[in-house]
Parts: C-alpha cells; structure tokens; sequence
C-alpha cells in the first residue's frame, strides 16, 4: 500500500560479542536446571529409590521364609539376585513417566516455544534432554539397584542363609540345606545388577521418544504402558506357535533377560534371548523410536 | 529490521498466512494490527523458526532465525502468557533460559527487577495470576538484551495499570533503537503504542505504513454541520458537490468539501449556522471498516457472512 516509515536512527546499544553458538554443551545445562527445579523428577527419583530398596526388603524375606518348604522345581528357579531387584518392575514404569515428561511436559504448557526458540538447531535440544534424563535415570538406578543387591542379600543371610561354592551345579542348589546367597562376585550377578540401571535407563529414552513423538503426556505414557503390559498378555493369548517365538523380543522380557541369572537356572533357557543380545537389542529399539522422535521434532511446527 | 517476503502458510485447506511482505524497522514501536484469527500469530513463530513457511522468507538484519549462533540475545519473543511448567519458580525458569544460549547468570536478577518479580522470584510459576505470567513472559524475552523483541498481545489479561506498564517498556524499548514487533487485535491500543503500522486480514496484507498515514489515507475528512433550515443548507451543498448524509439528532455529515467553504456558502445564502466540526473518525471504525470483510468468524447478528 502506503509507504512505510524510513528507519529512525538507531541509538547505538553495547552489543556483547559471545564466540560460538548455542549448542549441546549449553543445552544439557539448561535442560539439567529444568529437571532439577521441578518436583516430578525428584519424586520418580524417591520412587525409584524406595520401591527398589524396599521390595528387595520385603521380596528377601518372604523368599528366606520359603526356603525349606520349596519342592524341587521351585528350588531350581530360586534367584537371590533377580529377588533383590523385584522393584525394577515397578520402577520402569516411574521411568517411562520421567522420560515422556521431559518432553510432554513442555509442550503442555508451550515453554517448548522457548526452548525451541533458543535452540533454533532441535537435534540439540533432544540431545541434551537424551541426555540428562539418561545420566539421572542411570545413576539413580544403578546405585538403587546394587543397593538393593546387598540389601536383599543380607536378609537372606540374616536368616541363616549362605553362599554356595563357586561352580556349583543346579543340583547343589536344589539339595542344599541353607538359604543360597548371592554374592556381587557370583557368576552373573554382577552383570544382572548393572543391567538392571542399564534396562530402565533405555526404557526411559524409549518414553522420551514416544513423547516426541505424540507430544501429549497421557497419551506418551498409554502408549508406552501399553508397550511394555498389554502387548505382552496379547501375545500371550495367540497360540503358542505364534507367541513363543515373539515373546523374547518384547522389551519386558528383554529387560526379564537382562537380570536374570540363567547360568544355574533351566526354566528359561532357550526362552529368553542372552543378557548382552537383549541389551544390544533394547538399545536398538531405543534409537529406532529416538530416530522416529528427532524425525518429528525437526519437521514438525513447533 | 525484520523482512517478511511473500510469507505463506496453510493448516490444511486454511489459508493462515498469504503471500505475506512486509518489513518492521529499527527504533520504533510497529503495530501488528489484525482481527483475530488473522494469522498474526503464525506469522510470529515463522519469524522465530518455530514455524516453517511453505513459501517465502522472513529473516533478521538478512539472516534467517536458524543462522543465529545466540537466538535469544538478539530476538526475545512473548507468544503466551505462563508458557511455563506450573512447578517451577520464576527464577529456575529465568536460569534455565539463561543457560541455553551462555546468559550471566546476574542478568535474571536483573529482568526480575525490571518486570516487578524480584519478591516472588522463588515462587512456583502455577501460583501466578496472569498479569504476573505475561511480565514472567517479558523477563524471559529480555534476559538476551536483544535488538529485536516481539510481542503476541501482550496486554491480554492485564489490569489497566499493567497496559501502561508494557505501553512504557515498549516505548521505552524502541527509544533504545531496538525493533519492537507488537501483534493486538485492539486498534485503539495500537494508537497510543505504535508507530509504524503492519496491518492484516485473513493472512494478507492489508496495510504497511505508519499510524498517522493509516488513519488519513483510510478516512474521508468529513464534518458535523447543524443548522435550523437544514433541508436548504444540505441542498446547497450538494449542489457545490458535497455528499450529505444525515447526523443524528439534526445534524448533516457532510464530506467532500471544507468546513471553510461551508461557512462562506451558508453566509452567502443567509443561512444560520449552530454548528460547523471536523469529525474525527475512530480508529477502532477505520480498521473495522478494513477488515470487516475478512474476520472470519462473526459475532452474532445479521452481519454474519452466510449461515
């Protein structure tokens, strides 16, 4: 239409020259403030932390109680270490809600705009919320998780139970006379605890991507409830034929295949896929659905 | 300087933005000026990146939002109040902003004090009523000290001591030779904050120009003539080419000629006089009249475009 103004005269304002540019450093400061001054994250972190510790407690002693009342088959399946991280099932789910919220959250309320906006560059911003929730997630479990180990196993030996010899067969478990204890030295045990951070660490990057990806908190974490409970119980009702040979790769029995220690232990053999595959494996499922997620962070409007 | 070139956005089949150009200038305060649903908001986040156009270009001093290696020291944006987890104080909030592009940390105190939140800095955000989120939104927009600012209706929601309050900063703001880019859907209030004027409707340019500009070149000088033999005075004027309309109460709007020439033919005619004013139409009237035939939604009433 009309012409416009001519530009006044810019008074000269102190412009500050910072080198760089607003990248993954920066934002995984930033995204690490947001997690910490919000309740949410410490409350999953106290959840976390009681439900390990505690079910271990509680798991340790009804098991101890059992012991000299078992059968044979019952006996075989005894695992003093997969007893004393009980509380993983319910702590994958505290995750998945901490990891969906990281992202979920911000779109509730729109400061995702913000964010957005000073990290123009958006594979910064999943990277560094990838991140903190990965390092918080990780070392709260982890700690929970060997936490957990010692407190279960103390129970057991607090009700008379002892460590069985190193190479001990299925068949020295079955007819020993005391409680079997594990020890973090025992073989797998180390492996089945650290996996145990490792397991619900990837779970919680699987529920950022989901949250990436439908951006609503509810509807992330149906979804990935439904992952990880309903997918399972519609498996288990196609026919076994069918069933048995998807069941290994659902990532409830992966994180299942991760902690237990199958090396004295029959009943799962074959059934489940070998710790370092199902992690290997976990992992892959994480990336694919963060890939899936980064795909809709950058193209989509924010 | 913002530049917006042939600017185009759609949801769907709808039209937001469209073949949108314009360009916002430093030093002063520029009234982004539509009904509402106009696209004034879309526009906005396409100028920060967080929208993609599906055609033409919107950039900063001739870089696109992307290339700024620190976005927020050289744009802030208001897009909606409380746009902040309800958890979390103004001060985290502020810090965690801070961060993400190298901010001091001492500039939080700072804007805090700027805006009036230094008292209820480590408040949780949720407790905030609106007026208190959109000076939150403000702060955080000004924690980059940056040279261009916009702002998406900034006084929804604030009490009329608060309008004047971001009145002033804007103006203020501009006098510093900032770009300050103001989006209302109330004209009036564009009159008394703005300069320079970008005006839309359903997501086309309607005007680009300044206040004074707008209002002239958009309304006829008309003025308010009362006289006892009215029906003789609107007979005379018309026959010197003037349009006359009625004015109410007895009185003739009368356009296209001057009140002094008016004067000088009633005088001549012996025609008395008791009124002869220059109206000023409202803004408000022009920029309905504008816009009128591109709001998209109506009020009730027979005015309504269509069942």
């Amino acid at each position: 239409m009309t012409t416009a103004s001519p530009p006044a005269p810019a008074a000269p304002r102190a412009a500050v020259v910072q080198p760089g540019r607003a990248g993954l450093g920066r934002a995984i400061v930033s995204e690490w403030t947001k997690a910490r001054s919000v309740r949410s994250t410490w409350i999953a972190v106290a959840i976390v932390v009681m439900a390990g510790v505690g079910l271990s407690a509680l798991v340790s002693n009804i098991e101890a109680g059992r012991w000299s009342t078992l059968g044979v088959a019952d006996r075989a399946q005894f695992d003093p270490v997969r007893f004393s991280q009980t509380g993983e099932f319910i702590s994958q789910f505290v995750v998945g809600v901490l990891g969906a919220l990281v992202v979920t959250s911000e779109y509730a309320t729109g400061s995702v705009r913000t964010t957005l906006a000073g990290m123009p560059r958006r594979m910064n911003v999943l990277g560094s919320k990838a991140v903190v929730a990965a390092v918080v997630v990780f070392l709260v479990s982890e700690v929970t998780a060997f936490v957990s180990f010692f407190v279960g196993q103390a129970i057991l030996t607090a009700h008379g139970g002892r460590t069985l010899p190193v190479g001990s067969s299925i068949v020295t478990q079955i007819r020993s006379p005391v409680i079997p204890v594990e020890t973090i030295g025992g073989v797998g045990a180390l492996r089945a605890v650290f996996l145990c951070g490792i397991y619900l660490t990837l779970l919680a990057l699987i529920a950022l991507g989901i949250g990436l990806i439908v951006r609503h908190t509810a509807a992330a974490i149906s979804l990935y409830v439904g992952v990880l409970l309903v997918i399972p119980l519609i498996i288990q009702i196609l026919p076994s034929h069918i069933s048995d040979g998807i069941e290994k790769y659902l990532p409830s029995n992966l994180g299942l295949a991760m902690i237990v220690v199958t090396t004295r232990k029959t009943d799962f053999a074959g059934v489940l896929l070998s710790p370092w595959a199902a992690v290997a494996l976990l992992a892959v499922y994480a990336v694919v659905v963060g890939a899936v997620g980064a795909w809709f962070l950058t193209r989509r409007d924010a | 300087m913002i530049k917006a070139v042939a600017l185009t956005k759609s949801y769907g089949r709808t039209r937001a933005v469209d073949d949108l150009s314009f360009e916002v200038h430093d030093g002063v305060v520029t009234g982004f000026l539509g009904p509402n649903g106009s696209g004034k908001s879309t526009t906005m986040r396409m100028i920060l990146g967080l929208d993609r156009p599906q055609a033409g270009t919107v950039t900063l001093d001739d870089r696109t939002y992307h290339d700024l290696a620190w976005p927020l020291r050289e744009v802030g944006a208001v897009l909606e109040a409380k746009a902040v987890h309800p958890g979390r104080s103004a001060r985290n909030h502020l810090l965690g902003v801070a961060q993400s592009n190298a901010i001091p940390k001492g500039r939080v105190d700072e804007v805090l004090d700027l805006v009036g939140l230094a008292g209820v800095a480590d408040r949780r955000v949720g407790k905030f009523s609106l007026g208190m989120g959109q000076r939150l939104g403000i702060a955080t927009a000004l924690l980059g000290d940056p040279g261009v600012l916009l702002f998406d209706e900034p006084i929804n929601g604030l009490d009329p001591e608060g309008i004047l309050w971001v009145r002033n900063l804007l103006k203020s703001l501009a006098a510093e030779g900032r770009t300050i880019f103001v989006s209302s859907h109330l004209m009036s209030e564009m009159a008394l904050t703005a300069t320079d004027l970008v005006v839309i409707g359903r997501g086309r340019l309607i005007a680009d120009t300044t206040v004074r500009e707008f209002i002239s070149s958009n309304t006829e000088p008309t003025v308010l003539v009362r006289a006892p033999e009215d029906a003789r005075l609107s007979d005379l004027l018309v026959s010197l080419g003037a349009s006359v309309a009625p004015g109410g109460e007895g009185g003739l709007l009368v356009t296209r000629i001057t009140p002094a020439q008016i004067g000088e033919a009633a005088l001549g005619a012996g025609i008395a006089l008791h009124e002869l004013s220059p109206q000023l139409a409202s803004l408000e009237e022009v920029f309905m009249d504008l816009t009128s035939d591109t709001v998209d939604y109506h009020g009730g009433g027979g005015t309504g475009a269509g069942p």
